[in-house]
């Protein structure tokens, strides 16, 4: 800054003149608008043609939060990216999004040996990408080795190295066979054939594998065999999808049979949660993801239809540190479990749309169990027994004392999801009834990644949640050798961490529904009842309004939307 | 003269350096490492060590933080800051798409907030109705006050979701652009309209204007002939210190119309401490920043006799 402007900018100060003027122009400003939208028309008059036969045509504009970093849709870390990944790519398999079956897609059937560690999969022939090549199994080796080992050359990570862990290679042994072989048993995999998420393994064209990171971000060059193919990506702003001409494999489950119904959707990306909402009363789109819960019951009043699908893996847990006191005092972390009131996070922070977690796994996974009447209960008496009997006493502030030492357990959120920070404070609240002073740190989301770092020995409680639709992902979040989120250790006090690795490591060695169910049973066991080391809280969703001549959006496995099957009623 | 230049383009150079160094800096002291923020945040605790160290060394993130220091600024002299971490795209490319964008809504929002500000001070200085006179010279500060936030929101349930004059979000059209514009021009257009208003009071008591009256001047005559011309130096000013508001106020504008530009881009490109790509705007706004204000100190010697001529004192 000049010299100048800084002594232009001091110089004489006038007195403000009639200060009340000002406050009476805001006021009446305000006034007017508050009129405005108390005289604003309710709903709709024109819903268009209502039918029950699918129209085709029309283009969907729909709006979201999140917006896609890259088209690449191999890479991705939100639901934007998830989403329009799965209309512009087909994954090996369908997961029914109700039974939690493995159903044919490209793959038309498939086999495994006993051990689990080689999967053989028949792949339809007549799918082609939109460039006009082939899908066929050298498509699926150069996607799956790209997918794992990402190419340094090219600039593209690792992405599937989690999802495929222990992939060794796949075989091509003729044009329409693919065999997927892995160092160790990986019941898991089949599921991750389906998995749409975040970072899947949707297939893309020898022609985009080839591309450096820098060349994907041309979405025209992003060619896959999905329902849609990109038109055009305005990074944050949005996301064009068209029709693909002579698509006819949408999964057989779905039961939709050739080309999608709407000629393109529009992805808008709209931080604003007042702006997504007023955007689809006035009807400038037809649907919109990320309804807050506030404004649920709002739009069902005019009219619009609330959607939505509980996200499949994990509910919204407290993992509990098993190695740092003081949750590493088994009778803290069952009191934990004990000491808050479910009935009141129902009543007054979730919807409809939301329910309270009976157990870690989320109600639509395969070998959930419900807990509701064991652990997973409000009874603040038993609590208060516990602790007591493990020497905890209550201090002069009513939080409990031992050893000299409070009773304070330290909890690291995230604060992505509305309903994250309200469930907490309650519980915060009940904890604080029996001598727990839980003590909360809910931040977004690059600041939860710096403050992750040091979870081991600063935070007694992470709460987050998982988003895979496998009973396994128990094993490789709390797996001793793996994610271990509840820091089980040889120092875990009471806690057999052999135990725990053979348990949970049992998930991912067989795929009889019967068996699974039976592990699952006792990874939930063990986890909740035995070890208490992660206190379930709240099972997340994922809610859609849309006018009510919007039909079709389909929620899959990983509660991400499919749009093959929508369609709108005025077909425009 | 010339040493003035010299000077002023020196201390330019100097600022954005070191609007380099301290985003570099800030970066780094940051807790978080950049390539953790590639991943999900739920799955963090899941990533192979071996897949962490991978994608760090995809970025260069692996290598010590003063040889990645002086690698970005020897690249960045030849103009190269390298590719978003993020999406992949090259920097320059990534600000200068979203560049224009920006600039339009600035530019505009500036040039309304300065019509604003000066049918403000001339109803305030023109008019003879004392109650007009105040009603006029009270906004200046009502406009300030108004956070750009909810007079976005306001301006949205109004114009947007009631009447359907405008669309409520995206960068369509010059339709689009209406609605930003006005938000961001309110609180602009405040301190200009006030200091005018000051300038212009201040000027009309002045000896000069005495003269002219004297001389059978009209109210108006001066007004337009006299007291604009001198009014105006002061605004000019305090326009280059303004730039700094708009952007500032492009970020919340940006995110309120769901609109492209760097405001956003710069917001995320901080929250996924997206380093290439922090630095690559910082640099960028740094420049301009000081550009404007390198421009303003070389205009005024040429609009303002008084300081050509200490200037001219000082060199002799």
């Amino acid at each position: 800054m000049s010299e100048l402007s800084k002594s232009i900018e001091s110089a004489e100060k006038a007195k403000p003149k009639w200060p009340w003027a000002a406050g009476a122009a805001a006021l009446v400003l305000i006034a007017g608008v508050a009129w405005f939208g108390a005289t604003r028309a309710a709903g709709e008059d024109d819903a268009g043609a209502q039918s029950s036969e699918p129209v085709s045509g029309g283009t969907l504009e729909f709006a979201l939060i999140d917006y896609q970093r890259s088209p690449d849709p191999q890479w991705g870390t939100n639901y934007a990216e998830s989403t329009i990944g799965n209309n512009i790519t087909d994954k090996l398999t369908w997961q029914d999004p109700d039974t939690g079956e493995i159903t044919p897609w490209l793959a038309e059937s498939w086999e495994y040996n006993d051990d689990l560690t080689e999967f053989t999969f028949h792949l339809r022939d007549d799918v082609t990408f939109s460039d006009g090549t082939p899908f066929d199994s050298e498509v699926v080796k150069a996607n799956f080795d790209q997918y794992v080992h990402g190419d340094e050359a090219l600039g593209i990570n690792p992405n599937g190295a989690q999802l495929l862990s222990g992939y060794i290679e796949t075989l091509t042994p003729d044009p329409y066979t693919a065999v997927v072989r892995f160092e160790h048993p990986l019941a898991s995999f089949l599921q991750a054939s389906s998995f749409t998420a975040n970072a899947q393994p949707g297939f893309l064209s020898l022609s985009t594998l080839a591309l450096s990171a820098e060349e994907r971000t041309d979405p025209t060059k992003i060619i896959g065999t999905g329902p849609f193919v990109y038109e055009s990506w305005e990074e944050q702003v949005k996301t064009v999808l068209v029709k693909r001409e002579g698509y006819d494999w949408s999964p057989p489950a779905l039961g939709h049979d050739g080309e999608a119904y709407l000629d393109r959707i529009v992805f808008n990306t709209i931080p604003e949660a007042s702006v997504r909402t007023g955007s689809l009363v006035s009807g400038e789109l037809d649907a919109t993801l990320d309804v807050g819960t506030t404004d649920e019951q709002p739009l069902k009043d005019q009219g619009f239809e609330i959607i939505s699908r509980g996200v499949s893996g994990t509910s919204i847990f407290f993992n509990l540190n098993s190695s740092l006191f003081p949750t590493n005092d088994i009778a803290v972390r069952k009191a934990i479990q004990l000491g808050w009131n479910r009935e009141a996070i129902e009543d007054t922070v979730l919807t409809d749309s939301y329910s309270i977690a009976d157990s870690v796994l989320a109600p639509s996974v395969q070998g959930h169990a419900d807990y509701s009447d064991s652990v997973l209960r409000y009874d603040p008496d038993e609590a208060n027994r516990l602790l007591d009997e493990a020497g905890w006493t209550v201090g002069d502030d009513g939080i409990r004392v031992k050893d000299g030492k409070r009773l304070e357990v330290k909890l690291l959120g995230i604060n992505n999801l509305v309903v994250n920070k309200p469930a907490y404070e309650s519980i915060q609240q009940d904890l604080k009834a029996i001598g727990i002073d839980l003590q909360l740190t809910v931040v977004p989301i690059p600041d939860y990644t710096a403050a992750f770092a040091t979870a081991a020995t600063d935070w007694n409680v992470v709460a987050a949640n998982r988003s895979r639709n496998d009973p396994a992902v128990l094993n490789l979040l709390y797996g001793p050798t793996l994610g271990n989120a509840s820091y089980v250790t040889a120092d875990s006090t009471g806690v057999d961490a052999a135990e725990v690795t053979e348990v949970l490591g049992k998930l991912e060695t067989t795929l009889d529904p019967a068996l699974r169910d039976e592990y699952a049973k006792a990874a939930q066991d063990l986890l909740l009842e035995k070890y208490a080391l992660v206190s379930p809280v709240y099972n997340p969703s994922q809610v859609i309004a849309h006018a009510d001549y919007v039909h079709g959006i389909v929620f899959d496995a990983q509660s991400r939307n499919h749009f093959v099957d929508a369609w709108k009623g005025n077909g425009k | 003269m010339l040493r003035y230049a010299a000077l002023k383009t020196g201390r330019a150079l100097f600022v954005v350096w070191a609007a380099f160094t301290l985003t570099f800096v800030l970066l780094f002291v940051l807790p978080a490492n950049p390539e953790d923020l590639l991943f999900d945040p739920t799955e963090l605790n899941t990533i192979p060590e071996e897949v962490r160290e991978q994608v760090a060394a995809n970025y260069g993130f692996d290598e010590p933080v003063v040889v990645q220091y002086f690698q970005r600024l020897g690249h960045a002299l030849a103009g190269d800051f390298g590719n978003s971490v993020q999406s992949g795209k090259p920097v320059t490319e990534a600000v200068l798409g979203v560049l224009p964008s920006t600039l339009i809504l600035s530019a505009g929002a500036l040039a309304l907030a300065a019509l604003i500000a000066y049918a403000i001070a001339l109803t305030a200085t023109s008019t003879r109705r004392p109650w007009l006179r105040n009603l006029v010279e009270s906004l200046p500060s009502a406009a300030v006050s108004v956070p750009v936030f909810l007079s976005g929101i306001l301006l949205l349930q109004v114009f947007a979701f009631r009447l359907g004059w405008f669309p409520a979000f995206g960068s369509d059209g010059p339709a689009s652009l209406v609605l930003p514009l006005v938000t961001l021009a309110i609180p602009v257009s405040g301190p200009i309209a006030q200091l005018l208003v000051r300038r212009f009071t201040a000027e009309l008591e002045s000896g000069y204007v005495t003269t002219s009256r004297a001389k059978g001047a009209t109210r108006d005559q001066i007004v337009k002939g006299d007291v604009f011309r001198n009014a105006s130096l002061p605004a000019l000013t305090i326009t280059g210190v303004t730039f700094g508001n708009l952007i500032a106020g492009s970020v919340i504008t940006e995110t309120v119309f769901a609109r492209e530009g760097i405001g956003r881009l710069t917001q995320t490109a901080i929250n996924t401490l997206d380093v290439p790509l922090v630095q690559g705007i910082v640099v960028l706004v740094a420049a301009s920043f000081a550009l404007i204000n390198l421009a303003v100190d070389l205009v005024y010697p040429l609009l303002d006799p008084r300081l050509r001529a200490t200037l001219a004192a000082a060199t002799a």
